[in-house]
C-alpha cells in the first residue's frame, strides 16, 4: 500500500468515523450518561397543556399551526376559517383539530381555553372583542386593527380581561436573542444613540390566487388600501417596535413616502415605502421596505457612538469604532468580516469567553423562530395566568377583586407584548401608513396613545 | 324505630357533636390575601434556589380560653389547617419550576398541608406587642407523604382582629420520598430544603365549624 493511499484511508476513516467508533474499535466502550428515572429531564416533561384554537387559517395562521405542533405545551383543538378549502388545507397539518366555519363556535367551546387570531387585520376586533367576553386567552397578531378606534376597543378589551392572558403578535418581544441584545444596549455597550435603520426587502408580489372571485378578494385585503395599512404598517410594525423598544422611546412624528413602482396589476398600495421616525434627542429611526427587490433581505441597525449593532434575524454584530472602550471578552469572540468592516459576534454568552473555556461559536443559541418562542411565552402566561386565578379562588374568597387583582399584576409573566406594547405600535404603524398615503410628515399626538 | 334505639341513636349524635359545640365559641382566624408569603430554599451543585408563593391559604382557630391580652406559658387549645397551591410556588425559571413541580409529584398532590397538633406557648411575653413564641408540632404532607415536624413558630398581634405568623423549618426531600432532582454531570440538588413563611391571618365572626 503506497504512503498516499494509506494516508487517504486514514483521513478518509477519520472524516467519515465518529470518535466513538474510533474508540469502540481501540477496544473502548462509549460511555453514555444515563439519566435517573427521577431526574427531571426537561425534554420530555410536559407540565402543562392549553387547548388552544386558531382562528385565520391563511399562510400566516398556517405557519402558526405548524409551530403550536414543535411547542409540547400547546394542545390544538380546534381551527377556524370562513373558507372550507383553507380549513381542509389547515387541517392537514393539524388532524385532530376539528374544523369549524364560524368562530363563535369556537367561542362556545367550553375545552378551548386559548385563541390565536390571525385574521385579515381588520377582521380583528369583532373577533378578539368576543374571545375575551366569552372568557378566552386570546393571542392577537399585529398590528391590531387598521384603524386607531379598532385597535383601541381591542386593547381596552384585553386590558378589562384581568382574569386573562393577553398577548399582541409582536414577537421580537419574546426572543430570547433580543432579550439578550437588550441588556447589551441598555448596558450602553455601544455608547451613546445617534440613528437607527431597518430594512424589509424581499421580492414578491403579496397577491394570492384562488379560482374563487370572492376568495381571491378576501385574500388580497393587503392590496387594498380600504383593509390594508400597506408595507409600514403590515410589516413595519414589528421592526418599529423593535427599534422603539431598544431606542427606550417612543417615536414623536414620522414621515413617510410610497411609490407603487413594479407591481402594477390594480393594487392601490405602495410596493416602496420610506420612512423617517423621530425619536427624542435627534435620534432618528430610518425605515425602508420594498416587495419590488430583495438585496440584503431584512435587518435592523442601531448606530452609537462607540458602535454599531446589526440584528439579522437571531444573529447580531457589533462593529466597534477605533476610539471606543475596550470591553475585554470581544478579543476573544469571533469575528466576521463585512466587506472591510470586523463584525464581533454577539451571541448569547459571548461576553463570558474571557474565560477561554468555550470555543466561539457559528451558532445563534436561539435556533427557534421568533414566533415559536412568542406562542411559548403566551401559553407559558395562559397557564400562569389561569393557574393563579383558580388557586387564589380556591384558598381565598373569591369575591375580593380588589385582592385578586393584586395578585394577578404581581405575577411574575413571561417576556411577551401585552395590550399596551400593541396599542402602541399599532398607531405608529397606521400613522407611519398614514405619512406614506400622503407623502408628509405626521406628529405623533400623545392623545393618540392614551386609551382612556 | 324503638324508643331505646332512639336514645342510643340520640346520644351518640350528642357525644359526636360535642367537640363540635366546643369549637362553636372558638374564635377563628381566615389567611388574608396578599399578607403572607413562603419561601423554599435548597442548594445545588450549581447554585442556591429558591421559590416563593404568595398564596398560603387555611384557618387558625382558638380556644377562648387563651387569653391573648394575658396569655400564659403551656399548652394552648388550637386547631390550624394551612394549605399552599403548589402551582403557585415559582421561581425566576420556568424550566427550573417545572423540575420542581414534577419532585413535588404536583398533578397528584396539588397542595402542600399542614395540620397543627399540639401548640405550647414557650413563655409569657415580655410586653403586650411583643410577638408570643409557640413550640408547634404538626403534621406535614408534601407530595402524598405525611411527616410530623416540630418547629418554632411566632404569633404577632398585627392589629385587634389580625395575627401573624411566621416560622422556620428544615425538612428533607427524601424524607417525603422525593428524590432531590439530578442531572448526572450537570447538577444534584442538596437534600435538605429550608421552608420560611409569614402568614396573616384575620378574624371571622361565623363560628367554627
Amino acid at each position: 500500500m503506497s504512503k498516499a493511499e494509506t494516508e487517504f484511508n486514514r483521513r478518509d476513516f477519520l472524516r467519515g468515523g465518529s470518535f466513538a467508533t474510533l474508540m469502540t474499535m481501540l477496544g473502548g466502550v462509549e460511555l453514555i450518561t444515563r439519566t435517573s428515572a427521577r431526574a427531571a429531564d426537561l425534554e420530555t416533561l410536559v407540565p402543562f397543556q392549553v387547548n388552544c384554537a386558531v382562528i385565520g387559517l391563511g399562510a400566516w395562521g398556517r405557519e402558526i399551526i405548524a409551530t403550536l405542533a414543535r411547542l409540547k405545551t400547546a394542545q390544538l383543538t380546534a381551527i377556524c376559517d370562513t373558507y372550507p378549502a383553507s380549513v381542509k388545507r389547515a387541517s392537514n397539518s393539524a388532524p385532530k383539530a376539528k374544523g369549524v366555519d364560524d368562530y363563535r363556535r369556537i367561542l362556545d367551546d367550553k375545552e378551548v381555553k386559548a385563541v390565536i387570531v390571525a385574521t385579515p387585520t381588520h377582521l380583528h376586533r369583532e373577533i378578539v372583542v368576543a374571545a375575551l367576553q366569552a372568557g378566552k386567552h386570546v393571542y392577537c397578531e399585529a398590528p391590531f386593527a387598521n384603524t386607531i378606534d379598532d385597535a383601541r376597543v381591542i386593547a381596552k378589551a384585553a386590558r378589562d380581561a384581568r382574569k386573562q392572558a393577553f398577548q399582541a403578535g409582536l414577537q421580537t418581544r419574546s426572543d430570547p436573542q433580543r432579550h439578550f441584545l437588550l441588556d447589551f444596549i441598555r448596558a450602553g455597550a455601544y455608547g451613546k444613540p445617534i440613528k437607527a435603520r431597518a430594512q424589509w426587502h424581499k421580492k414578491q408580489s403579496w397577491r394570492f390566487t384562488s379560482p374563487n372571485p370572492d376568495r381571491e378578494r378576501d385574500l388580497n385585503w393587503r392590496l387594498d388600501k380600504a383593509t390594508s395599512i400597506g408595507l409600514a404598517g403590515e410589516i413595519g410594525i414589528h421592526q418599529v417596535d423593535a427599534a422603539s423598544w431598544f431606542l427606550n422611546s417612543r417615536p414623536v412624528s414620522v414621515t413617510g413616502f410610497g411609490s407603487l413602482i413594479h407591481w402594477k396589476d390594480g393594487r392601490d398600495v405602495a410596493d416602496t415605502v420610506e420612512t423617517v421616525f423621530e425619536f427624542p434627542g435627534g435620534v432618528n429611526l430610518i425605515y425602508e421596505c420594498t416587495i419590488a427587490n430583495s438585496f440584503d433581505a431584512d435587518y435592523e441597525m442601531f448606530y452609537g457612538t462607540d458602535a454599531a449593532i446589526m440584528v439579522r434575524g437571531p444573529k447580531a454584530w457589533m462593529f466597534k469604532e477605533v476610539d471606543s472602550p475596550l470591553l475585554g471578552w470581544e478579543v476573544y469572540a469571533r469575528k466576521d468580516i463585512f466587506y472591510k468592516e470586523n463584525g464581533i459576534a454577539l451571541i448569547a454568552n459571548a461576553t463570558k469567553l474571557a474565560n477561554l473555556t468555550e470555543k466561539a461559536t457559528d451558532e445563534s443559541a436561539y435556533t427557534s423562530t421568533p414566533l415559536y418562542f412568542a406562542l411559548e411565552s403566551f401559553l407559558q402566561n395562559v397557564n400562569t395566568v389561569s393557574s393563579a386565578v383558580e388557586d387564589f379562588s380556591a384558598t381565598f374568597d373569591a369575591s375580593d377583586k380588589a385582592a385578586l387583582n393584586k395578585y394577578l399584576a404581581d405575577l411574575k409573566l413571561t417576556p411577551a407584548a401585552g395590550y399596551a406594547e400593541g396599542y402602541a405600535a399599532t398607531v405608529m404603524a397606521i400613522k407611519a401608513n398614514e405619512a406614506v398615503v400622503k407623502g408628509g410628515k405626521i406628529t405623533l399626538q400623545n392623545d393618540w396613545f392614551e386609551l382612556g | 324505630m324503638k324508643i331505646t334505639q332512639f336514645f342510643a341513636v340520640g346520644a351518640l349524635t350528642l357525644l359526636l357533636a360535642a367537640p363540635l359545640r366546643a369549637a362553636e365559641n372558638w374564635v377563628r382566624y381566615v389567611a388574608q390575601p396578599g399578607g403572607g408569603q413562603v419561601k423554599v430554599e435548597g442548594t445545588s451543585t450549581l447554585h442556591d434556589w429558591s421559590v416563593e408563593s404568595k398564596l398560603i391559604g387555611g384557618y387558625v382557630e382558638l380556644d377562648p380560653a387563651f387569653n391573648l391580652e394575658k396569655p400564659q406559658p403551656g399548652k394552648v387549645n388550637a386547631r390550624v389547617a394551612v394549605l399552599i397551591p403548589v402551582r403557585q410556588l415559582r421561581s425566576d425559571n420556568t424550566g427550573m419550576d417545572t423540575i420542581m413541580y414534577e419532585t413535588l409529584k404536583e398533578k397528584d398532590h396539588r397542595r402542600i398541608e399542614y395540620r397543627l397538633t399540639e401548640m405550647t406557648l414557650k413563655e409569657a411575653p415580655k410586653s403586650a406587642d411583643a410577638p408570643l413564641l409557640f413550640d408547634a408540632k404538626g403534621e406535614l404532607a408534601v407530595a402524598g407523604v405525611t411527616n410530623k415536624i416540630q418547629m418554632p413558630v411566632t404569633m404577632t398581634r398585627v392589629a385587634p382582629d389580625k395575627l401573624k405568623f411566621a416560622g422556620t423549618v428544615s425538612v428533607k426531600m427524601t424524607s417525603f420520598e422525593m428524590k432531590p432532582p439530578t442531572k448526572l454531570g450537570v447538577f444534584s440538588t442538596g437534600d435538605e430544603v429550608k421552608l420560611t413563611f409569614d402568614w396573616l391571618t384575620a378574624k371571622r365572626e361565623e363560628t367554627a365549624k
